[in-house]
């Protein structure tokens, strides 16, 4: 909102000072609720720090297992250290089911922070990126398995991931179909998903 | 201001059937997908490196690949002109756009689609610098050590005056954004060069420029004086008219091909959708020097580049 021309004259270098101020102050507030503005809700803080913990156990479990290797020149190495801390994540965790991460409450909330960066001002270029970036056809995905090897990971537009809880590194959100997969690059685990995440819109 | 300067190629009538301007301005692609652009490239195979770069003393040279890595017959042929250009050029590094591995990530294929096509320049100590593209795997790839990612899904690193900022495209997560307006504020490079793999402009009609990526990333190269971007994804080659005093560059054609994808020219000064092919490139001081090469030695488009103070 611009100040409103008043009968005496006011300062000109003050006023867009002023302006400027505003326009400061309003962007920070809405990089702080994120791109759709939404504001978290102390309950949403609260669902926030459960699906962090939740996370954070995780990312504990896999450390155990093996953690990432280091980086060398033989790819074979590579293979075998994925494989055997794969086969350690998923002994581990021989009973996850979906929902276990994204819990009834902690996945509604991520439904609406989608749906709030889908209809929000971004959600034009994001509906355009997802289209563009050689969309993931819908394929059957299931918690404690593999991501489908060769098949490609659809990059997952900035916007959407500016309305998400940041991950540990390892840790991504990615969209298949409709779905929101939280994957594990150093294991190709799914760790998680919730169906249907993202709106029609 | 940023001045290019197109060159002229010995062979004008291959030069005008690619789309480079025959003299002076850049022009555009006129055909996509041409059949009889094929059997001429065929003709002028074979025949001595044309090199269109100056070799200036204390230069920066390097190489530029994207979606590269399928294995094929192709992917070996592109590889097998760059070590020609590279016994005359003298480039020490490769940069990769990303589709470094396609398919499966097993030991065999980082030997069939990175090793053994790239054996003789590895050989030679030529480094490589990959970006992750869509198909490439986001762990095994940082870590394998060929591909200098120091462990990273993106990184920076300097060679001479010019610095490079390599992004992972796929997951432009806050942490990155962050990492990015740091590194590059931070930079006393005095090229800064970017490269990542989707497009954020191209006249591609299979993907497209990636709208909300350059939403995001596109403020932050203008605010930190982004100099060049290189990506690929778009199986083609395209050359785009300058955003802003950034030059933009497509390669996504050293292994894929996707003919007939140019759905207009709105954004482009040079294209080619009918032959696979990669560039060297040049820095000297405040010229930036391009030549883009088809899979059988010839060149599609070169020129200049002045660096601007953005």
């Amino acid at each position: 909102m611009y100040p409103q021309k008043r009968s005496s004259h006011p300062n000109p270098v003050l006023l867009r000072l002023a302006v400027c101020c505003l326009h400061i102050l309003t962007l920070m507030a809405a990089f702080a609720h994120g791109q759709s503005g939404a504001t978290n809700s102390p309950d949403d803080d609260k669902i926030v720090a459960d699906f962090g913990s939740r996370v954070k156990s995780y990312v504990e479990s896999r450390k155990k297992a093996g953690g990432t290797a280091k980086p060398t020149k033989e790819s074979a190495e590579l293979a075998k250290h994925k494989k055997e801390t794969k086969a350690k994540v998923r002994s581990e965790r021989a009973d996850a089911k979906q929902g276990d991460i994204f819990a009834p409450e902690i996945a509604a909330y991520f439904r609406r922070q989608l749906a709030a960066a889908l209809t929000g001002p971004k959600g034009g270029e994001i509906r355009a990126s997802l289209r563009h970036a050689e969309p993931v056809a819908p394929v059957p995905l299931k918690v404690n398995e593999s991501y489908p090897a060769g098949l490609a990971l659809q990059s997952t537009p900035p916007s959407l991931l500016l309305n998400l809880p940041r991950l540990p590194k390892g840790l991504e959100y990615r969209i298949v179909g409709h779905d929101l997969v939280l994957h594990d690059s150093v294991t190709n685990l799914i760790v998680d998903l919730i169906p249907d995440a993202l709106p029609n819109t | 201001m940023l001045a290019v300067w197109l060159s002229v190629g010995c062979f004008a009538g291959v030069a005008n059937l690619l789309g480079t301007a025959a003299i002076g301005a850049p022009r555009a692609f006129p055909q996509s997908g041409l059949q009889g652009q094929a059997a001429l490239l065929e003709q002028v195979s074979g025949s001595a490196p044309e090199i269109k770069l100056p070799l200036l003393p204390k230069s920066v040279r390097f190489a530029v690949i994207g979606d590269s890595g399928t294995g094929e017959r192709a992917q070996y042929e592109v590889a097998k002109e760059m070590e020609i250009y590279r016994g005359k050029v003298g480039f020490d590094f490769v940069i990769m756009l990303g589709d470094n591995i396609y398919g499966r990530h097993q030991p065999k294929d980082f030997l069939q689609k990175f090793e053994l096509p790239y054996k003789p320049l590895l050989d030679a100590g030529v480094k490589f610098y990959a970006s992750l593209g869509n198909h490439d795997d986001p762990n095994d790839e940082r870590l394998y050590k060929p591909f200098n990612m120091g462990g990273e899904r993106y990184y920076s690193f300097q060679k001479g005056d010019v610095g490079f900022f390599v992004l992972d495209s796929n997951y432009m997560d806050p942490a990155q954004l962050d990492w990015l307006e740091k590194t590059l504020h931070d930079s006393k490079a005095k090229w800064k060069i970017c490269y990542f793999h989707h497009p954020l402009y191209s006249d591609g009609k299979y993907h497209g420029p990636d709208l909300d990526l350059r939403a995001q990333v596109l403020p932050i190269f203008k605010r930190n004086g982004v100099n060049v971007v290189f990506s690929g994804h778009e199986h083609v080659y395209e050359r785009l008219k300058p955003e802003e005093g950034i030059h933009y560059f497509i390669l996504g054609n050293s292994g894929k091909l996707m003919t007939h994808d140019f759905r207009s020219r709105e954004n482009m000064e040079v294209g080619l959708d009918s032959d696979r092919g990669f560039m060297i490139v040049e820095i000297a001081g405040d010229y930036l020097y391009f030549q883009a090469i088809s899979r059988v030695g010839q060149t599609i488009d070169s020129g200049k580049v002045a660096r601007q103070e953005n």
